[in-house]
């Protein structure tokens, strides 16, 4: 490992040149010849029967090519519990619900079209809060499933519960107990860039879809089986991603935007385009789920953790997408942050009248983890002890089987928590109150992949051509993260070439092999895992190649030079030290034969041997190229929702100190420290820009973003009033980064894309009651909220 | 669909023809980042763009015998001015934090005040300074007292047939200074939840000679706190002295409860920023 060429270096994002430079080509910038544009309109309700839908005006409007309503679709449900149409005709149970769709040659043709569309709703009594909803009497948002049944409750049919051990058995135990309730609400996980797709059929019916989705194959296979439904079998589906502006989550789920965009391909023969504007990125996309917690721990008089006691409420919205799996992720901190013997969890998602929602980075992991870490600090009070030495009390180690099953291999929580201890001066600060704090908060999450799917595998394809450059074709997608700078670290590495002889091609179901998707922060594990064993085929290949033309290449050399010069004495070499692959390696592009690395004849250049297997003039000529596919030995969560899903796991604390304007109630960021396992750093200043980006969109999480929804309707489309943090509003985040190496990771890594962001909400809220002693319980922090709470306290 | 005609006139005479030609069909545009907003919010939908960007002699910062600004003056030129710095400082605090930097180079002092928003972030500041406003219309110029301007929520005293070109502003006799407190959630990219102009005369004996405080979104106009300022004249500056003001200037406030903020906590904020931005003021006096 110590020998490492280019794995554990900052190698620059030479690809991204084109993207700062405005020549890479998004799906904004995407046209294709005769490409119509799709505009969609929403409902006026959160919920309402639709009595009349009247496209008649648009339909004749100049430039208008198809209006779409779902009179005129097949009626075809969609969706993970295919509780949805494409389009809505009868009820809508949102605002953002599709009503119309219409296809025209210009944007603002299109958009002028869906002015003309007229609807005539009957209001209908609507819900918007979880709790309401699972009352007896609410209004039902869905009347039957998608079998027809009749559905009697918003409660979906989803019960999410874990058990372990045994709750009372642990009350029993225990000499300090806590309780209390936490909660989140929606956030966006505001991409850079917009939404959007472009469709296309060919005159056979095959589709070209470019689509931003970081699942292209599961994409593909939602996609051909909604062909399927609307009488489509069998057709050819190709799913090629353009350069994405960043997904967060939204890009899991295929979206009902693009059974639009092809259905309105389909209607035209042409090509169309779906691109949304910012404001339907935050109406019409669904967001992080909200939360309400309620959570009870103990501890024995040692400060040793005897139960966790946790019962979840989801809002839903008014459909399932991925968000409704988010508790599987939940799960995880829940039953094993910490060493905790009793767990018990249970989380149930609601059906109502708001925004359904989806993943985003972290999966329902920062929603938990700000329940859990809360927690701990208050059982930390409770018992008397420090809350990091509590922490240390109760951390996870190498070897554990948690609760959930989780076998914990490499972990580095230990190092982190004191890593952050340390940085923040914590004991000298702690406990002051006087306007300013500390406080920590841990994470656990998926690191070596994440059987969510039956396969959890990475396809990876390799070929070096006869000028010594090498295409890997990938079957997983780069939203933005990097990866391609990743993994032509890695397989320069494993093969013995520079960074920049690897061109990569991802996302592209007609090229590449199945990924489960770029999510779950698997994608350096998988690519790096599947890369390695790639390259170790192709390095074969190349080395057998070696062994038979070397000896022909020095020997057409030496009768070149008699030839040239007839004194030329032939030296007398010792053919044996080439006569077998394992005799030989390659580094820098040369191969040589290793007893003698720097040997006058024998080290030759790849390029050439490839070449003179190609180029064979008579006879059997030969190309390498090898593929691998990576499936880590997992298993998925069973019944109980318990099994070892990843191959190994992250670990990380987050180490915040505040200021808090006591009459103000404002908290200001002083110090962030994050410490993160991550096995080994491929390339130190990417894992750093995860982890900047992360410990922002979690300050976000913390203290300012929210969705803000009155009656279903976003009353907060845009950026002046949805409250991301701007470069100006500065968080001084410093990485701290561990790495312990992990035995299954590649080169030792592991995951790294979404931890940053998970523990540091509870960390702000921990500072915050460190340094004017009231506890937040509700996202985001806001002044308003530390202001009342101290009102309250003061009185 | 977003569809008008765009006219650049050169001179104030040929912007009145133009307006008399096409009357309510017309809108005027400075710099733009409030038009073209309500445009594409179609909150707005005027048949005929007169930008105001051809005249280009109304874009000044003078000193002579009192400030004198072109309406046309961007944000950025009065961050970047010295004088503004020094004489008007709350004016410098307000523009120096208007959106980001490429907005304060289009977005212009003018502008900002005819849209009437009851958060324009240069409003408070030009009250805290008693400004007056000088409109320009076909039949000469008129002058109104900043504080007059206002009259609602994007409505001003201005007739359609009139163009705001000047701010004036007086040089204050003896020891002055002004602060201005833009309350947001944010740093860069957003609207105040609250802004609190404070302008303050000192006397030696640190007395309080003059005193103007300029409120915005705490009603639904831009305000000045008469009732605090009439409290702050003739005292001593000191902390209970500044406490009391805040409290009547809250109470002379009328903040509503809105998406961005809640009224209890306006009126809160201006309790406490009144006495922080008057220090801040007496600060800049003493040179500190």
């Amino acid at each position: 490992m110590s020998n490492l060429l280019y794995v554990g270096k900052g190698t620059p994002r030479t690809i991204e040149v084109d993207k700062v430079t405005g020549r890479a080509i998004y799906i904004n910038d995407l046209k294709l010849p005769g490409m119509l544009y799709g505009k969609i309109l929403y409902s006026d309700y959160a919920h309402a029967r639709i009595k009349k839908i009247d496209a008649s005006k648009a339909e004749v409007l100049p430039g208008v090519r198809a209006v779409l309503t779902g009179h005129n679709i097949p009626d075809v449900r969609v969706g993970f519990l295919r509780d949805q149409t494409v389009l809505k005709k009868d009820i809508v149970r949102q605002f953002r619900d599709e009503v119309a769709a219409v296809a025209a040659i210009s944007p603002e043709i299109a958009e002028e079209a869906l002015d003309l569309i007229e609807v005539e709703y009957e209001e209908l009594p609507a819900v918007f809060d979880p709790i309401e909803a699972m009352k007896e009497d609410a209004p039902l948002i869905h009347e039957v499933d998608a079998r027809g049944k009749p559905i009697r409750t918003n409660i979906l049919p989803l019960p999410w519960k874990f058990y372990a051990g045994d709750i009372e058995q642990g009350r029993k135990n225990s000499a300090y107990t806590v309780k209390d309730t936490v909660s989140t609400t929606w956030v966006n996980q505001c991409c850079m860039g917009t939404s959007g797709c472009v469709a296309e059929f060919d005159m056979n019916n095959d589709l070209t879809f470019h689509s931003q989705t970081n699942v292209v194959f599961l994409g593909k296979q939602r996609i051909m089986e909604y062909l399927s439904s609307i009488g489509m079998r069998g057709r050819n589906v190709r799913v090629i991603n353009p350069v994405v502006g960043g997904s967060f989550g939204t890009k899991l789920d295929t979206d009902i935007y693009e059974f639009i965009c092809i259905l309105l391909a389909l209607r035209t023969r042409k090509p169309v385009k779906i691109l949304f504007s910012r404001e339907e990125e935050f109406r019409a996309l669904p967001p992080r789920q909200p939360a309400v917690f309620t959570i009870e721990q103990g501890c024995d008089k040692e400060g040793r953790l005897t139960f966790r006691k946790a019962e979840a409420i989801l809002d839903n919205g008014a459909y399932t997408s991925w968000g409704a799996t988010t508790p599987s992720v939940m799960v995880m901190p829940m039953s094993s942050l910490y060493r905790v013997p009793n767990v018990s969890f249970e989380a149930t998602c609601v059906y109502t009248n708001n925004i359904y929602c989806q993943a985003m980075r972290g999966y329902g992991n920062p929603q938990a983890t700000f329940a859990v870490e809360s927690s701990m600090d208050e059982l930390a009070e409770e018992a008397g002890i420090d809350p990091a030495e509590f922490r240390l009390i109760n951390r996870n180690q190498s070897g554990d089987v948690t609760p959930m099953r989780l076998k914990i291999t490499s972990c580095g929580l230990e190092d982190c928590i004191n890593s952050v201890k340390q940085k923040l001066n914590w004991s000298e600060k702690r406990g002051k109150r006087k306007g300013k704090g500390v406080g920590m908060g841990s994470l656990i999450h998926v690191a070596g992949g994440a059987r969510v799917y039956k396969s959890d595998g990475h396809g990876m394809i390799v070929k070096v051509d006869q000028n010594g450059h090498i295409d890997v074709l990938d079957g997983g997608t780069d939203q933005g993260q990097g990866s391609p700078t990743i993994i032509s670290q890695m397989v320069a590495e494993a093969l013995g070439f520079r960074p920049e002889d690897v061109s990569l091609t991802l996302g592209d179901t007609g090229l590449c092999l199945w990924d489960a998707g770029t999510h779950a922060s698997r994608h350096t594990f998988m690519a790096g895992n599947a890369a390695v064993r790639a390259c170790e085929k192709v390095k074969q290949q190349i080395l057998e190649l070696a062994v038979e033309n070397i000896p022909k290449v020095v020997k057409s050399g030496f009768r070149r030079k008699k030839r040239n010069d007839p004194d030329f004495v032939e030296p007398d070499l010792d053919y044996t030290l080439i006569s077998k692959p394992e005799y030989l390696d390659i580094k820098d592009r040369m191969v040589f034969p290793k007893s003698d690395p720097e040997h006058p004849f024998f080290r030759i250049e790849v390029s050439q041997i490839i070449r003179d297997a190609l180029h064979v003039g008579t006879g059997e000529s030969k190309v390498v190229m090898a593929e691998a596919f990576y499936d880590p030995p997992t298993e998925m969560l069973d019944r109980e929702l318990k099994g070892n899903l990843s191959c190994t796991y992250a670990f990380g604390t987050t180490g915040i100190e505040v200021e808090v304007d006591e009459k103000t109630g404002e908290v200001k960021i002083l110090q962030l420290f994050a410490a993160h396992d991550v096995g080994k750093a491929i390339n130190p200043i990417l894992l750093k820009g995860q982890i900047y980006g992360a410990a922002y969109i979690g300050a976000g999480y913390g203290l300012t973003e929210e969705m803000k929804l009155e009656n279903g309707r976003v009353m907060n489309p845009n950026f002046l009033d949805y409250k991301m943090l701007t470069a100006k509003d500065v968080v001084p985040v410093e990485p701290i980064v561990i790495e312990p190496g992990d035995e299954d990771g590649p080169f030792g890594a592991k995951g790294i894309g979404e931890p940053g962001l998970v523990p540091t909400a509870p960390a702000i809220a921990n500072a915050i009651y460190d340094a004017v002693g009231v506890r937040i319980k509700s996202l985001p922090i806001t002044p308003e909220k530390v202001l009342a709470a101290l009102k309250e306290k003061r009185k | 669909m977003v569809d008008y005609d765009y006219k650049k006139p050169k001179s104030l005479k040929e912007v009145f023809g133009l307006l008399k030609k096409y009357g309510p069909k017309a809108t005027l545009i400075a710099g733009g980042t409030d038009v073209m907003i309500n445009i594409r919010n179609r909150e707005l939908s005027p048949e005929i763009l007169i930008s105001l960007r051809g005249l280009s002699d109304l874009c000044y910062i003078r000193k002579n015998n009192g400030y004198h600004i072109g309406a046309l003056t961007t944000h950025r030129m009065l961050e970047q001015s010295d004088m503004v710095r020094a004489g008007l400082s709350a004016l410098h605090d307000a523009a120096s934090q208007v959106g980001s930097v490429q907005i304060r180079n289009v977005a212009t002092v003018g502008g900002n005040i005819c849209t009437a928003a009851p958060s324009a972030d240069t409003a408070g500041p030009l009250l805290a300074l008693d400004a007056t406003v000088a409109l320009e219309g076909p039949n000469g110029r008129r002058r109104v007292p900043i504080a007059d301007f206002f009259t609602g929520p994007s409505e001003t005293v201005r007739k359609g047939n009139e163009v705001l070109v000047e701010f004036d502003i007086p040089e204050e006799p003896g020891h002055f200074g002004s602060a201005y407190w833009k309350h947001s959630r944010r740093k860069a990219m957003d609207l105040p939840l609250l802004g609190i102009a404070v302008g303050l005369a000192l006397s030696e004996s640190q007395e309080i000679s003059n005193a103007r405080l300029g409120l915005t979104v705490a009603a639904p106009v831009p305000i000045r706190a008469y009732k605090a300022e009439e409290f702050l004249i003739g005292k001593r500056l000191g902390d209970d002295v500044l406490v009391e003001a805040g409290k009547i200037a809250s109470s002379e406030a009328s903040p509503r409860d809105s998406l961005r903020g809640k009224a209890w906590y306006r009126r809160e904020m201006i309790e406490v920023f009144v006495p922080r931005m008057a220090k801040l003021a007496a600060e800049r006096i003493r040179g500190e």
